[in-house]
């Protein structure tokens, strides 16, 4: 396929349709955090009704001042139908405006996720299967760094491209290998962690104990990764803005991600024994369900999200800018990096 | 173009595999989970093990499914509780059906909006949906969470032995205990927290129950004698004629065991204020030094021998390995012994040292109220080392070894001040206390 779109497919609604997916998802993820957090998935025992009434008909007086938990269950799936909403209208305008065959392909894929995650909700709800909301928490970033990646094959810069950045083609592809590496192991590890925060309180300890233990070990490795990326964005390609914003988010949000980790051991489980001796550990008491807990938890999975989705954002950015000729545009190898 | 080093290559080689695998690990996991459904109450395998080491017999399979239909017959499921019809005993005050349902099942609501699940939404996963301390998190915590199958709770109003009252236990949710994982609950509303120690004392019981039982089937049946090709007597037995008088008999060691919880209101320990603040008088200030040195001669001294376990400076450190009654049973001093509990699976914990409290910190997991150390000094803590001086108490002018009511106070003076007092000029009342107490 051409570089050269014609006038027609440059139109700016299927951008302007793919980052209002982005920002809408966002916010989406964080009160599916919160569902998560109150215990709320099961606030509403049916679906896709709401006590019997239709979605959007549901009186909205009930929901504002009803239970707190019926108030972010309810809330959260019509976020998810507003998010829908969303992605019928990127379909259409990428249809409509767009000829690449890929991307209307992309278009379709990102449409089926949507609804396999809205089933996914709705079948979490029904079966009552915790499990299942587990898969949902997971299945939600995955559409998240899909967004992302569809906002970044729809802009410009995908399209009308950039000057490359000056660089030998060993480097560029070192840092597109190290980019998707680091965008797999981002989401193993928000797998993980999915699976630390929804662990069935039937599990064993001993389940646990693993989890959490290799949930430390893949922060330990992610960082380092990000480490390596960061520093090659700092020394080579400190020319290359399109690079620059994504790999000083990761640097930035990784640090607040790990703090946030340890806080959030500490506002559920307290200090480690050692520190008994330490005036601040003895006199601490957990507040459970307390505003800075439930803050802390969710914003430590929300933030996960994010740093998954400028991965997504500088792997995708990273292939465009470094195509190798060969590879028309290198789409087939994104789709399976995407997959991943 | 550079090549990349064999060590460069090797390394790569390493990585992908280390990715492959975490990643189907990860992803393989949550699948593993899938089947499980429905909770179940885990049986306790480390007091029959317990039990059969204490009477070298033999608990066996078949016994121990007897076991299981007992306790279902008489308590229900984690999902459907059952309270046991015990006669005229006054079982709804102690744990009442609605409640338990409210508490009990998975978490959400019901059809009619009413909320359920409240035990396994806030706290299985520490205590585990039998309350026997097995939830997931609980290999990180120390101490460990609470196994309430034994029937012993730490702080609380009444003597040891006691069950707590349900005010101890609303104190333990509102407050939470400071230093352990055990968090506040002050943010449920109070019909939640009712319900909860509802629920609590459900699973405690029940759990007590399922201890009664291994004893009285150990103790009270006929084992199997081969040579005189005698059957084991069941404990549940479909087949044989006196299946009620059997069941009017389990009964009423269930029975026993919820009136210690009804008996527990009356017997909180009251306290009264000491003698030199009756009718409202004043405390001077050289009043208090020497009230406070004789706190301290107490602490240091052989009847109370707080010292003995607090240490030479009451930081803790004097006997530090000594073990909680839970983790005795597991019998941590016998060789070889403890290899055979642990064996016995997932829900069975290495035991822990239970460490004595630093008093100079001035954190206090019962509470910082004089009346809660109060409690702590005069009933012990049950289940731990930390002994009652009840068992010394004598009247004003006995003559025996032992403490009066005025001493303890004395020693609640005295431990308050600790975290004031400089370890090399004792009981010098320093400003910081004076102020506190204001
Ligand atoms: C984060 C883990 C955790 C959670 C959640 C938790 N607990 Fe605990 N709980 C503990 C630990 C640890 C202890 C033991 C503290 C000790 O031994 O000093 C404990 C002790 C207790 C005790 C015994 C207090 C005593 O005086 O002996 C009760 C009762 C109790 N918890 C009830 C609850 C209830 C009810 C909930 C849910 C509403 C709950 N806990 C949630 C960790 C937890
Ligand atoms: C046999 C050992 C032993 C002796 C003797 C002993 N204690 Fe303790 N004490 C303990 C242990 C163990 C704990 C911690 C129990 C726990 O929370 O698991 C403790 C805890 C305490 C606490 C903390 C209560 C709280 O709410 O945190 C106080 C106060 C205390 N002891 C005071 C005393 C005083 C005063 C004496 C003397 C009368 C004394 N102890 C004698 C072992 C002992």
């Amino acid at each position: 396929m051409s570089d050269k779109l014609s006038k027609n497919e440059l139109s700016p609604w299927p951008h302007r349709f793919a980052v209002s997916l982005v920002c809408a998802t966002f916010p989406l993820i964080w009160v599916g955090g919160l569902v998560t957090t109150y215990d709320a998935g099961m606030a509403v025992p049916d679906w896709p009704s709401t006590y019997g009434y239709n979605l959007f008909l549901y009186p909205w007086q009930t929901w504002l001042f009803g239970p707190w938990d019926l108030f972010i269950e309810h809330g959260h799936r019509l976020l998810g139908a507003l998010v829908g909403l969303i992605t019928i209208g990127f379909v259409w305008s990428v249809w409509r405006h767009d000829s690449r065959r890929w991307m209307r392909g992309a278009s379709l894929a990102v449409l089926g996720l949507v609804l396999l995650q809205g089933g996914l909700g709705g079948a979490r709800v029904l079966m009552d299967q915790r499990q299942l909301a587990m898969i949902h928490g997971c299945v939600g970033p995955a559409f998240f760094g899909f967004g992302v990646a569809l906002a970044v094959m729809t802009s410009n810069l995908w399209r009308a491209g950039i000057t490359k950045p000056q660089t030998t083609p060993e480097m560029a592809g070192k840092l597109k290998r190290l980019s998707l590496t680091t965008l797999i192991l981002i989401y193993v590890q928000l797998v993980l962690g999915a699976q630390v925060r929804h662990i069935p309180v039937t599990a064993s300890p001993g389940t646990f104990r693993i989890l959490v233990f290799f949930h430390l070990l893949m922060a330990i490795i992610v960082t380092v990764h990000i480490a390596q990326v960061y520093r090659s964005i700092l020394r080579i390609y400190g020319s290359a803005p399109a690079l620059r914003l994504p790999g000083y988010a990761l640097g930035g949000l990784i640090c607040i991600q790990i703090s946030l980790g340890v806080q959030t051991w500490v506002v559920k489980y307290g200090w480690p024994a050692f520190l008994t001796e330490s005036d601040f550990a003895a006199g601490h008491t957990i507040n459970a369900s307390s505003l800075s807990q439930s803050l802390t938890v969710t914003a430590h999975v929300a933030v996960g999200s994010l740093i998954l989705a400028f991965a997504v954002m500088l792997y995708t950015r990273a292939a465009r800018l470094f195509r190798t000729e060969t590879t028309a545009l290198g789409s087939g190898a994104l789709m399976i990096g995407l997959a991943t | 173009m550079e090549l990349p080093t064999r060590k460069a290559m090797k390394l790569s080689v390493i990585r992908h595999w280390f990715v492959s695998a975490v990643a189907v690990v990860a992803l393989a996991g949550p699948m593993a989970g899938c089947s499980r459904n429905e909770a179940t109450f885990n049986r306790n395998e480390a007091y029959v093990k317990n039990q059969e080491r204490l009477t070298k017999e033999t608990f066996s399979a078949e016994r121990k499914a007897d076991l299981d239909e007992v306790l279902s017959g008489l308590f229900g499921t984690p999902d459907r509780p059952i309270v046991p019809a015990l006669g005229d005993i006054d079982v709804a005050s102690v744990m009442d059906a609605t409640k338990l349902h409210f508490a009990a099942g998975p978490v959400g609501r019901d059809e009619r909006g009413r909320a359920r699940g409240l035990y396994r939404e806030h706290c299985a996963h520490c205590h585990g949906v039998t309350g026997d301390g097995g939830g997931p998190t609980a290999l990180f915590l120390n101490p460990y969470p609470r196994d309430y199958r034994r029937g012993t709770f730490k702080f609380k109003s009444t003597p040891r032995q006691s069950k707590p009252t349900h005010e101890d236990l609303k104190r333990i949710l509102i407050e939470g205990i400071p230093d352990t994982a055990m968090p506040s609950f002050r943010a449920l509303p109070d019909n939640e927290i009712d319900a909860l120690i509802h629920y609590v004392r459900y699973l405690s019981i029940r759990g007590e129950s399922e201890r009664s039982l291994v004893q009285y089937a150990l103790f009270e049946l006929e084992p199997a004698d081969e040579e005189a090709n005698i059957e084991e007597e069941r404990l549940f037995d479909l087949t044989s004629g006196n299946r009620s008088d059997r069941a009017a008999e389990l009964r009423e060691y269930v029975g026993a065991i919820v009136q210690k919880w009804l008996g527990a209101e009356a017997e909180a320990t009251a306290v009264a204020p000491p003698s030199w603040l009756a009718n409202g008088a004043e405390l001077s200030h050289e009043r208090e030094v020497e009230l406070l040195k004789h706190g301290r001669d107490l602490f240091y001294g052989k009847v109370a021998a707080c010292v003995k376990c607090h240490g030479d400076s009451a930081i803790g450190d004097g006997q530090t390995t000594d073990y909680d009654d839970w983790a005795k049973e597991l019998e941590p001093t016998v060789p070889g012994a403890l290899d055979e509990y642990l064996a016995l699976g997932r829900f069975v914990f290495p035991p822990r040292n239970v460490r004595p409290r630093n008093l100079r910190m001035g954190h206090y997991r019962g509470g910082r109220k004089p009346v809660d150390i109060y409690w702590r000094i005069f009933n012990g803590i049950d289940g731990t080392p930390m002994p009652a001086l009840s068992e010394v108490l004598k009247q004003e002018g006995e003559e025996k070894i032992g403490v009066t009511h005025d001493d303890i106070w004395a020693l609640v003076y005295y431990v308050r001040s600790l975290p004031y007092e400089s370890i090399s000029q004792p009981v010098a009342v320093e400003a910081a206390y004076q102020r506190e107490r204001q």
